[in-house]
This record gives structure tokens, C-alpha cells and sequence, in this order.
């Protein structure tokens, strides 16, 4: 009887549900795109970069390793106000979970270039490479293949760390399970299947992951 | 390398020179929002009966029709409201910070809070009150008082719980609940014989399920609701306090009225023709 009530509700919910799903999927792919690109630029300067150059990258990268997520969430909500550019909820917390995810795997390309013998770059050279073909063809071949693993963790902490933008007004997954739970007062059961819904985009995100791994890893 | 230095410190300026060009100058917030066509207001969406969605997805509660009554004034059209949803949290920030024009979130006055941002008049005073199972053990609140130690009284958990039911129970066991679905079932199950909460919230389950339960008849723990808006800007606030006073004393009485009638499910009284009471 408990378990009908709680169908009926979710039967009445399952269009709020699932915008707010689509929210947390959109937030997280748009987050990550932003973050790849921006850890290899990350990446390939703090291994390559001169001093200089390099400088503004690792303090970049320890910033943002060193905060909690919620803290720079914030931060990318509060502070462009302040300067008198206001940024919405969901542009402040894309933003935010972008950079987090940037120095993320910024560090993942980083280690994953200086893994490489660097008698592969000497190579190259030797047979009049320049450097940005040595790179595109020897280098990130294999440094991206090997940081694939990682990447996907990545990947599935954005998916985690993006119900933190509740806080903010975000109407994604945990908002809109707590504007339902506001209404039918069926805090464990809504939360439950909240729980659920992460837990399998997580798994099915960690399944693809793994598939992509085997296929690239037959092709080494 | 330090003409790649020099760049960078270019770039930043020229960013920085755009920002400070891209502020308007500061004509007040009223005309502000006129210009705008819309007003934003900052709210909640998870709390009955003040900001919730309700089944449709609408965002509905007594806080949402206190902002569309600020709207009218403005526009005469209660829908040019824009709603930015924001965690209780966010509230002052949210205020300090212009994002929105205003909050009408149940920001409970305090003089605290007054040193950061500007209350507007009150629109409601919360309480705690008591309700029992209709037809139940115990009749009212003296009734419960008399029964001393043998009454059990459900309470959303928190700090403060224990005390604020022993201000009016003194001799009353006291049950923590971590939701309020909770509450509501150890009332329901006998566990309970009261369950003391926020009045409006009472009232609005009360309202949702006519006749199976009543009101002890005592409340306690006043606090005042009020919208807030940012300090320095006396026109703005001139004006919300109109908007919001007259629907509590003039012309635009019946809409409170209405509002209050839905969310609360009693009449508030009615303004006395005549002297103008407030001032008494």
C-alpha cells in the first residue's frame, strides 16, 4: 500500500523527475567537455610549458584541487556578481564544475605525457618531427589512451558532484527530488530512488568506460 | 616571453575597462524594474505552504502570491515575475549580491539580519502550534497541559526542539522525528498525541485533510515574516512596503485575503473601515 502511494506520487512527479535528470546529464557532459579541453591545454603546458608559462597552470591546478567543489561553486556564483557580471545558476555551476574537472585532468594528462619514455620525443626528432606533430602523433596518442581510466572517474564525480548545485538553485536531479519530497512528505522514498538514478548513470557511464579501455587497450 | 607577459597584462586591462564600462549608471531599483518589464524575486521551491511546486510543476505558495501582489503594483500584471530559486542560505547573499530585487522566502525578521539587509513590512507572524487526532484523547491545550507527563508530543528534530515544547508542555515527553512524514505517522500510529510545528504548516496539512484532525488552540514562538531588499535604496522600499500594506489594510485586500484563505485555510480579519488602525 506504502509502495502504491509512493508510484502514484512518482507517476505525478515523472516530468519534474525527469527534467531535472536531463538537467544533471546536460550539466555534467557540458562540464566535462569544457574540463577536457581545458586539462589538455592544462596538461601539456605543465609538462611542456617553460617556467614562466608553467607557473600560472600549477596554481591554477592546486587551487582548484584544493577546494571543496561546494566552495568554488559558490565562488563561481558569488564572485562574477560582485564585479557586476551576472552569470545564471546553471551557467555559475557549469563554470564551476568545468574548472574543477580542468585541473582534474590537467594532472591526468600531465602524468600520463611523462609517463611516456622520453627517448619517444628524441625519436621523433631524430627523424625531423617538429614538436607539435611529435605531439599530435606520438605523444597524445598514448598519454590519452593511458589517462582514459582516470578520465572516466572524472567523469563520474561530475555526475556526483553536480547535485551540489541544489545549493545554488539549479534545478537538476536533487533539487527537483526535494521540491517532490516538499510536497508528498516521502522523504526516504523519493531519495531512495534519487540514489538509484545517479547510481545507475554512474554504472552505466563506468561499463562504457571499461568497453572503450578494452577496445583501445587491443589496439596498442 | 615578455611580450607574451605584456599581452596577457593587455588583455586583462582592456577586460577589466569593459566591465567597469558595462555598469549602468544608477537610476534606483523601482525604475530599474520598470524599465526591466518584470521583477525577480528570489523564493524557495521545497517548502508548503510558502514556495513549492505543486503537481503540475507551478511554482505555488503564499510567499509566491505575497510576490505576485508586488508585480501588480508594479505592472498590474501579477505573471511579470521572474522566480530565482535559492537554497534559505542564499537568501542574504542573494539580496547583498543583486541578483534579485527582492526575496519573499519566510525570512523571519531579526535585528541581526536587519544590520545586512532592509525588512520590508510583515505580511504573516508564525508560530508553534498543537494538533491532535479529531475526536482524540485530548480535547485542546488544557487538556494536554492537565495530562503532564503522560502526554507524548512529536517534533521535527533539531536543536531546539526539546525547549520549545517544554516552554508550553512543561512536564511533556518529547519525540524527535527526522521528517515530517515521520511526525505526521507517530501522531497518526498513537504514538504521538500531539505534533507541534510551524502554525502555517498545521493549518496547511489541517486544510489538506479536512475534519481528521484540531488545533489545540494555543500557539507560541512568534516570529515575523518579512520580504527583504537591499539597503540604501529608500524609493524601493518605499514602494514594496505600499504594495504589500495596502493588501493587508486597502485596496488590494481581497487578493491577501484569498491567498491567505488557500494556503492557510482561515480568513484573516478584515480591515476596520474607518480609522486607519495601524497607526493607533
Amino acid at each position: 500500500m506504502v509502495m502504491d502511494a509512493f508510484l502514484a506520487q512518482l507517476w505525478i512527479a515523472r516530468w519534474p523527475l525527469f527534467d531535472g535528470f536531463l538537467m544533471t546529464i546536460g550539466i555534467s557532459v557540458g562540464a566535462i567537455v569544457f574540463g577536457t579541453i581545458l586539462g589538455c591545454i592544462v596538461g601539456i603546458q605543465l609538462v611542456f610549458g617553460s617556467f614562466l608559462v608553467k607557473l600560472p597552470f600549477r596554481l591554477y591546478v592546486d587551487v582548484m584541487r584544493g577546494t571543496p567543489l561546494l566552495v568554488l561553486i559558490l565562488a563561481a556564483f558569488y564572485i562574477p556578481a560582485v564585479m557586476g557580471l551576472s552569470l545564471s545558476a546553471s551557467q555559475a555551476g557549469t563554470l564551476a564544475l568545468g574548472l574543477f574537472a580542468g585541473a582534474h585532468i590537467g594532472e591526468l594528462v600531465r602524468g600520463s605525457l611523462q609517463a611516456i619514455p622520453p627517448g619517444q620525443i628524441e625519436a621523433g626528432r631524430a627523424i625531423g618531427l617538429r614538436f607539435p606533430q611529435i605531439l599530435a602523433n606520438v605523444l597524445l596518442p598514448q598519454a590519452l589512451r593511458s589517462a582514459l581510466p582516470p578520465w572516466i572517474n572524472t567523469g563520474v564525480e561530475l555526475i556526483k558532484g553536480s547535485s551540489l548545485l541544489s545549493m545554488i538553485g539549479v534545478g537538476e536531479l536533487l533539487l527537483k527530488t526535494q521540491e517532490v519530497i516538499g510536497r508528498t512528505f516521502m522523504t526516504i522514498e523519493f531519495y531512495v530512488f534519487a540514489g538509484i538514478l545517479y547510481l545507475i548513470v554512474n554504472i552505466t557511464l563506468d561499463v562504457l568506460g571499461k568497453s572503450l579501455e578494452r577496445r583501445l587497450g587491443a589496439r596498442l | 616571453m615578455r611580450a607574451t607577459a605584456l599581452k596577457f597584462a593587455a588583455g586583462l586591462g582592456a577586460v577589466t575597462l569593459a566591465m567597469s564600462m558595462a555598469q549602468p549608471a544608477f537610476a534606483g531599483k523601482l525604475q530599474d524594474v520598470l524599465s526591466r518589464g518584470k521583477l525577480i524575486v528570489g523564493t524557495g521551491s521545497t517548502n508548503p505552504p510558502w514556495h513549492f511546486r505543486d503537481e503540475s510543476g507551478e511554482l505555488v505558495g503564499f510567499d509566491i502570491d505575497v510576490a505576485k501582489i508586488i508585480a501588480k503594483g508594479l505592472f498590474d500584471d501579477e505573471t511579470k515575475i521572474e522566480f530565482v530559486n535559492q537554497a534559505s542560505d542564499a537568501r542574504i547573499p542573494n539580496i547583498v549580491t543583486d541578483k534579485v530585487d527582492i526575496t519573499c522566502q519566510f525570512v523571519t525578521v531579526t535585528a541581526a539580519r536587519a544590520q545586512q539587509v532592509a525588512f520590508t513590512v510583515p505580511y504573516y507572524r508564525e508560530g508553534v502550534s498543537l494538533m491532535m487526532p479529531a475526536g482524540g484523547k485530548y480535547a485542546d491545550y488544557a487538556a494536554l497541559k492537565a495530562a503532564g507527563g503522560d502526554v507524548t508530543v512529536s517534533v521535527l528534530q533539531n536543536v531546539f526542539a526539546e525547549g520549545m515544547v517544554k516552554a508550553a508542555l512543561p512536564d511533556a515527553k518529547v519525540d524527535q522525528f527526522e521528517s515530517v512524514d515521520l511526525m505526521y505517522q507517530a501522531l497518526n500510529s498513537g504514538r504521538a498525541d500531539a505534533a507541534a510545528t510551524d502554525s502555517s504548516s498545521l493549518r496547511y496539512y489541517m486544510k489538506q485533510n479536512e475534519g481528521r484532525y484540531v488545533d489545540s488552540g494555543y500557539s507560541w514562538n512568534p516570529q515575523t515574516y518579512a520580504c527583504i531588499v537591499k539597503q540604501g535604496d529608500p524609493d524601493w522600499l518605499n514602494f514594496v512596503n505600499v504594495a504589500l500594506r495596502e493588501s493587508m489594510t486597502g485596496t488590494m485586500f481581497p487578493t491577501y485575503k484569498a491567498a491567505y484563505e488557500r494556503w492557510f485555510g482561515e480568513s484573516p480579519s478584515e480591515p476596520k473601515i474607518g480609522f486607519p488602525a495601524e497607526f493607533r
